[in-house]
């Protein structure tokens, strides 16, 4: 396990463990996530969602395929009551990450925190899935 | 109580915007379709739909007798002064259980006219004192009606749009509240109702086990003759040609309208100028797009059909696979080559347009040919292999993004333009380490 602290915005503050230490996994490898939020106090979050998903970057508009998903809204189960979280899953065979010219895949965790004022705060996380080298334009091939 | 923002913000390469207004204008816009059907519906149907219904089941027949003749005439007032259009009724005596009844009813509601003297000398159809089936309305005996049966066109529009309307509406507004609140993520988890509510941001069908992987399932219903399968072409040029085909067949379509009446004109010694001024720069770009037509009706049907059939399909990554390709036709080819290409395609919509843009990531020559000269009857065909780079990506096609693999054939024929044809392929992801063996995964905490 590795510790890769992440702070997104000064409050809530996200820390996320992955299980594998450089966040490289192959398909159909377990993921393990634990996380850490502080800052939360003063708003206790009503719920909170745990994902692992792919989205597309690049010239195109998004594209979002969601593998994993769960929504806690146990008391016992939110911080500050459990200052730890926890998920995993098995990863798919596919997408793997990639690195394109227009088009780019990639992998990340989210935890989304659902505040009783109505508002939400997302930490997102990436990783990677595959080991593929990078795309180029095709004069760079020729 | 803290209300949503209205305006998103850039935040670096991600746009982030008020997700509460944007759901809210896409439930009221579908709310308002919703209605809008709803309404139109109740007017078709208490208007139109229920009372023809009504006349077809419930109306007792009788016999009437034509009693006196005349015309209803409807007058619709518009800016200057109106106009009227005239049907032709008739008064009619008939029994009602015992009771003489005398009423005023119209024999066909597609008489109606804007001329009079027609309406006029349609009203000759009927003599006094004849006798014709009508229908009257036990509830109202006051009402009869002189014919039955369903104007099928207004219950198909009855049911079409209002249906659409409703369906679109409902569908929209459906989606926006299982939207309402929710995030992102949770959004885009795939449930029973997504392809009900969505069915358009489902994107492209694919392959089981293979998130992302465009399914194979076209690329192999067809064997081949030779090898295992015959790849489908996707050629642009026939996209090309039938876009010419229909500029040609619609703008000479109205260039003829145009010219008849323009003909017709001269004939009765009536001369448009502005028509006819009209007509030369028209006739100029109609005859240039039944020549580009023609010119690519040519081009496609003088180069011969192309096939080409694979050992394999889907392929992996490390895959050495091969290819037959046949190209039929006759004179000289300068060069035929044989390609495989990775293309990666982004959609993208930039103000009101929906744009897609290409680019080729990853290309290499199979084998090329040079000077061939093929022959009618004996087409020219050719066995090779390829194999497809280890490291490579595999096949992705999401609703907006792709990557995709092909297999290019480049024609150059001898004084003729060159022409392209493509034939899709796709790829799979290696398999894991741990399918083929390697314990790393064991290892895995």
């Amino acid at each position: 396990m590795s510790t890769g602290a992440e702070t997104f915005r000064p409050s809530p503050r996200v820390t996320v463990i992955f299980s594998h230490s450089d966040r490289h996994y192959e398909p159909l490898d377990p993921l393990e996530v634990r996380y850490e939020a502080d800052g939360l106090e003063d708003e206790p979050p009503r719920a909170v969602e745990h994902s692992v998903l792919w989205f597309t970057e690049g010239k195109g508009e998004e594209d979002l395929g969601v593998h994993f998903f769960e929504r806690l809204v146990a008391p016992e189960r939110l911080p500050p009551t459990a200052p730890m979280g926890q998920f995993s899953c098995r990863l798919p065979r596919s997408p793997l990450s990639y690195e394109g010219v227009v088009v780019k895949i990639r992998w990340c965790v989210r935890i989304r925190f659902f505040f009783e004022s109505g508002r939400d705060y997302v930490s997102e996380h990436e990783f990677a899935v595959g080991q593929l080298p990078p795309a180029h334009p095709l004069t760079a091939n020729l | 109580m803290r209300f949503p923002r209205f305006f998103g913000k850039k935040r670096g390469h991600r746009r982030t915007g008020s997700q509460a207004w944007a759901s809210l204008g896409d439930a009221a816009f579908h709310a308002a379709l919703l209605t809008a059907g709803i309404v139109f519906a109740g007017l078709l149907l208490s208007g139109v739909a229920v009372p023809e219904w009504r006349i077809n089941q419930h109306f007792l027949p009788t016999d009437c007798t034509v009693l006196g003749k005349g015309l209803a005439r409807r007058t619709t007032v518009a800016d200057r002064g109106g106009s009227s259009t005239w049907q032709p009724c008739l008064r009619v005596r008939y029994d009602v259980a015992g009771r003489t009844m005398e009423s005023w009813s119209t024999p066909s509601r597609s008489t109606t006219t804007s001329d009079r003297a027609r309406a006029v000398a349609a009203l000759s159809a009927w003599k006094l004192g004849d006798t014709v089936p009508g229908w009257y309305d036990p509830s109202a005996p006051a009402t009869v009606v002189l014919q039955r049966g369903y104007n099928w066109w207004m219950w198909l529009l009855t049911l079409l749009l209002p249906g659409a309307l409703v369906s679109f509406g409902g569908m929209g507004l459906a989606r926006a509240i299982r939207r309402w609140g929710r995030s992102e993520e949770r959004c885009a988890v795939p449930s029973r109702f997504s392809d009900i509510l969505d069915p358009l941001a489902a994107g492209p069908r694919q392959a089981a086990d293979h998130p992302g992987v465009p399914a194979c399932e076209d690329l192999v219903n067809s064997p081949g003759t030779v090898l295992a399968y015959r790849l489908p072409i996707e050629s642009p040029e026939n996209w090309t040609l039938l876009g010419f085909g229909l500029f040609a067949l619609l703008w000479n379509s109205v260039l003829a309208v145009l010219g008849v009446g323009a003909v017709i004109d001269l004939l009765k010694g009536k001369i448009d100028w502005l028509l006819l001024t009209l007509l030369v720069p028209f006739a100029a770009v109609g005859i240039a797009g039944l020549v580009l037509f023609i010119r690519r009706v040519l081009l496609t049907t003088a180069v011969g059909p192309t096939q080409l059939e694979i050992s394999a399909q889907p392929l992996q990554p490390g895959g050495t696979y091969e290819v037959l390709l046949a190209q039929g036709g006759s004179g000289m080819l300068e060069s035929l080559r044989l390609c495989l290409a990775l293309e990666e395609q982004a959609t993208f919509t930039q103000g009101t347009d929906t744009r897609t843009d290409r680019i080729t990531v990853w290309a290499r020559d199979i084998r090329t040919w040079g000077d061939l000269q093929l022959t009618p009857g004996a087409r020219f065909e050719a066995r090779e292999s390829f194999t497809i780079p280890p490291d490579a990506m595999h096949s992705f096609a999401s609703e907006h993004n792709a990557v995709r693999w092909s297999i290019a054939v480049h024609g150059q024929p001898a004084g003729w333009p060159g022409f392209v044809r493509t034939f899709p392929l796709v790829v799979f992801p290696a398999e894991p380490a741990a399918e083929q063996g390697d314990p790393r995964r064991e290892a895995v905490p």
